[in-house]
């Protein structure tokens, strides 16, 4: 395939590479996953929240690792083993920050802080021992989890974002209405059965889910933008809260996706950072071009509301 | 005493509920009869809203009792509608008219069905009886507060409840818009509907409400408006400085 293309068409040709095919259709399928589930952090303005989960989950990434090493003598990289530590440092610091905000007088945005440099802080740290460490072997590779690379992703890695995204895409498809009542108004919504704390943890864990099964690909600290990103431009566009999902998984995906085709073609830059620079050129067009609600489109009926105003007044 | 017929529609016993350590509400004992009109009033941090919330088991109570046509909440949660504050929600939220005045209907369709033909024309008989049925397809966020409180409403509507519970329906609306809607939930006591509001103007309580419920972290007095409403009551209430007001001529 990459033959007859050469060297001149360096798209082209990576567009028939395997290894790179399956890196650009996990990226996107991270992209799509987050972009959905992001709208309903969006929309509840728990966006950061989303930031604290995703770098507490480098250190379930490295806890889980140095536990293989110490059951087994040699750490697995194994992503079966290292995403169940990433949900369970996820769903852990989420719920110590939700506890943290409802328990103490602590504002919200200072126990984010708080949390997120607990859980990060701790990951590096236990990253360094495993790294330094003599008797643990087979770490290489762990600290391209801060962030990401997407070449790294393998056939089972595919495989298993695919399914956990489906999962979670097909959850949220099922308790659509459930959801869409909770996050508009949630007190509303458990008057007539749908239990707050319920809703609420469902949709927590569908957002870790999407969150772990990116971080891999695109690093713990950038993650954050898969998920708010794709959502806040796709906010523009739209006037309901079905098409802001599927603009933003769309908006997901092409930057998961296109994100990791700079990355290959530009001297291999790692991932993480390619993806931001695509979902925040979409950002950007969007919140300036978008109708009604982009900055030209109220600029511009600002002044013919002005026009019209001062005119009324003048004849 | 009318014990030998039906339950009242709403049965309070030692409510008590606290946020932090300090109770909120200490002992409420509430009755409202099936078929009344009742205005919950009370000082600013009297515990109004909290009320609402804990009967609806929005807020668990540390003790006390709620009993809803004489069954526990659980049990008969479709036969309740609540209208909270209109300022509790994000209005510029993806959702038209229509859509926000469909989520009454998700109580009785459950966790996985949708709204189809039948919800959409009951949505838009609520929509007509609150006078927005042209807006049916606008964005909600360009609604003004009375727009906004008329949507609530319809919302509650189309859940076809027997026990409406409000917070505060006037906050924020226009004469017209309160006149408009205090004839509509007069028109509903009137189909025999029960109905529970959170109000804070003194002056309209007379004409508005049959019942009152005096409210100040305790139950001061709780009646019929006639024999509860009454200056030494209201003084209980309010701390002094306050009587029941002259009607507006």
């Amino acid at each position: 395939m990459a033959a007859p293309c050469g060297s001149r068409c360096p798209v082209l040709e990576l567009l028939g590479d395997h290894t790179f095919r399956t890196v650009c259709l996990g990226t996107g399928l991270i992209g799509a996953t987050s972009g959905a589930l992001g709208c309903f952090s969006y929309l509840r303005r728990q966006a950061l929240i989303g930031d604290v989960v995703s770098h507490a989950s480098l250190l379930g990434i490295v806890g889980a690792f140095a536990i293989s090493a110490l059951i087994a003598g040699t750490g697995t990289k194994a992503i079966v083993v290292l995403i169940p530590g990433a949900l369970v440092a996820g769903v852990l610091a989420l719920l110590l920050t939700r506890a943290i905000t409802s328990r103490t007088r602590v504002k919200e945005d200072a126990a984010l802080g708080v949390m997120l440099a607990v859980f990060f802080g701790t990951g590096i740290l236990l990253l360094r021992v495993v790294q330094r460490s003599p008797r643990i072997s087979g770490h290489a590779g762990l600290e391209d989890y801060v962030f990401g690379l997407a070449a790294a992703l393998t056939q089972g890695d595919l495989l298993l974002i695919a399914v956990l995204g489906a999962l979670a895409i097909a959850t949220m498809i099922l308790l659509w209405g459930a959801l869409k009542l909770h996050t508009f108004d949630s007190a509303f919504a458990h008057s007539m059965g749908f239990d707050a704390t319920r809703v609420d943890t469902i949709l927590a864990v569908l957002q870790v889910t999407s969150i772990v099964i990116g971080i891999h690909a695109v690093g713990v600290v950038l993650m954050i933008a898969l998920l708010v990103t794709p959502a806040s431009a796709a906010r523009q566009w739209t006037r309901s809260l079905r098409g802001m999902v599927i603009l933003s998984a769309i908006f997901g995906a092409v930057s998961g996706a296109g994100g990791s085709l700079l990355s290959a073609l530009y001297a291999r830059a790692p991932t993480g950072p390619m993806i931001v620079l695509v979902a925040t050129a979409i950002f950007i067009v969007s919140i300036l071009f978008a109708p009604d609600r982009g900055i030209l489109a109220r600029y511009r009926s600002r002044k013919r509301r002005r026009r019209a105003v001062l005119g009324a007044g003048g004849a | 005493m009318t014990r030998a017929s039906a339950p009242p529609a709403l049965r309070i016993d030692g409510l008590t509920v606290a946020y932090e350590s300090d109770p909120v509400l200490w002992d409420i004992d509430l009755e409202l009869p099936a078929g009344c009109i009742m205005g919950v009033v009370g000082p600013n941090g009297a515990g109004k809203s909290t009320l609402l919330l804990s009967t609806l088991g929005l807020l668990p109570p540390l003790a006390g009792r709620v009993e809803v046509f004489g069954q526990p909440l659980e049990r008969v949660r479709h036969r309740v509608a609540y209208v909270p504050q209109r300022r509790s929600v994000d209005w510029d939220f993806p959702a038209t008219v229509m859509d926000v005045v469909l989520m009454g209907t998700y109580g009785r369709l459950g966790w996985f069905r949708r709204p189809g033909k039948t919800q959409r024309a009951e949505a838009m008989a609520a929509l007509e009886l609150v006078e927005m049925v042209e807006q049916a397809d606008s964005q909600i966020s360009e609604l003004s507060g009375g727009q906004q409180q008329r949507i609530f409403l319809a919302r509650a509507f189309v859940q076809h409840a027997d026990l409406l519970m409000m917070d505060e329906p006037f906050a924020g609306v226009d004469a017209k818009t309160e006149r408009a809607i205090v004839r509509l939930l007069h028109g509903l006591r009137d189909e025999g509907k029960t109905l529970l509001v959170v109000h804070h103007d003194l002056a309209t309580v007379p004409e508005y409400f049959d019942q009152v419920a005096l409210l100040n972290r305790k139950i001061v007095a709780c009646g019929p408006v006639g024999r509860t409403f009454t200056d030494a009551h209201v003084e209980r209430t309010y701390g002094g400085s306050v009587r029941v007001p002259v009607p507006r001529a």
